[in-house]
């Protein structure tokens, strides 16, 4: 297969993005656009929630993947989120939008156990 | 001392001291057959429980256990498929096969409370029969990186499965 750009311009072309990007980033790294909100992720495998404390900013996204084999919730005691059943291989994510210390469990395995601080 | 108990202890018994952790332990042709059987007869027990249980937190805990053996066992069998491992029936899985056959027959001559009880008693003693199994003779005799990974991995469900049969047997026992 032959490529429409030689190489030469392709790296060219790498490097003045990465510029671009460099840029932006710094740009709103000053303070002229807001914070970007970040991704966190937790793993749920071996019947635990890794990690089981996770600290996040308000408009945040978590994602909670679970690498066990069969299904399992993330589901806050207090009523705030529920994910239902996510399945083996799947993820399942949530946006906080309200501060505060949130405890969480799996409803199908009610040892498990987790908390979401949202600041 | 009941005719259930004493079948699985008998399969306690074959797990616990049929393959102690050395070259005579079983290879990875038999762990795999003695992982799909272990699985495989929580989910026959499980099956049974769903249908016959009139309490709800057994019949919840019994779907549990089949959910999560059919998962444990899909991964248990694309693993071996993958390294083109095939199950090798040995003196344990087919030990663990009687006695899951032998827990169905006795089950099935029960109902009511004295069903669950039944049910949920055999369900702590299996457990923590797999998890002596896994820790004593299985996870020690992987060869396999990713067998014994898998085995490691599945590990903290029993745990969890256990500690939930007993906090049933707590409640059915008041």
């Amino acid at each position: 297969m032959k490529l429409p750009l030689s190489s030469n311009a392709a790296v060219k072309g790498a490097i003045a993005g990465s510029l671009i990007a460099a840029f932006f980033f710094s740009y709103s790294g000053f303070g002229f656009t807001a914070l970007p909100s970040i991704t966190h992720t937790v793993i749920i495998e071996g019947m635990k929630f890794v990690p089981d404390t996770l600290t996040v900013a308000r408009g945040d996204t978590v994602i909670w993947v679970n690498k066990d084999f069969f299904p399992h919730t993330v589901t806050a005691t207090g009523g705030r989120f529920d994910s239902h059943e996510i399945q083996t291989a799947k993820s399942w994510k949530y946006v906080p939008k309200k501060i505060g210390q949130f405890g969480y469990l799996c409803t199908l395995h009610p040892t498990m156990k987790g908390i979401l601080v949202v600041k | 001392m009941n005719k259930l108990f004493l079948v699985t202890a008998a399969t306690v018994g074959s797990l616990m001291f049929g393959a102690p952790a050395h070259a005579d332990g079983p290879n990875d042709a038999q762990i795999a057959a003695i992982v799909v059987t272990a699985n495989q007869v929580d989910i026959n027990a499980g099956e049974l429980a769903k249908s016959k249980t009139k309490n709800e937190e057994v019949k919840a805990f019994a779907q549990r256990m089949v959910t999560d053996h059919t998962g444990v066992n899909k991964s248990a069998v694309d693993l071996v498929t993958k390294l083109k491992v095939k199950p090798e029936q040995n003196d344990t899985s087919r030990s663990l096969a009687a006695g899951g056959a032998d827990t169905i027959k006795k089950l099935q001559g029960l109902s009511g409370k004295a069903f669950d009880k039944a049910y949920v008693d055999n369900e702590v003693t299996y457990h923590q029969t797999v998890l002596d199994a896994l820790d004593n003779t299985l996870i020690p005799n992987a060869k396999n990186d990713e067998l014994k990974a898998l085995l490691v991995k599945v590990r903290p469900a029993f745990v969890a499965h256990l500690d939930h049969a007993k906090h049933i047997q707590g409640s059915l026992g008041q």
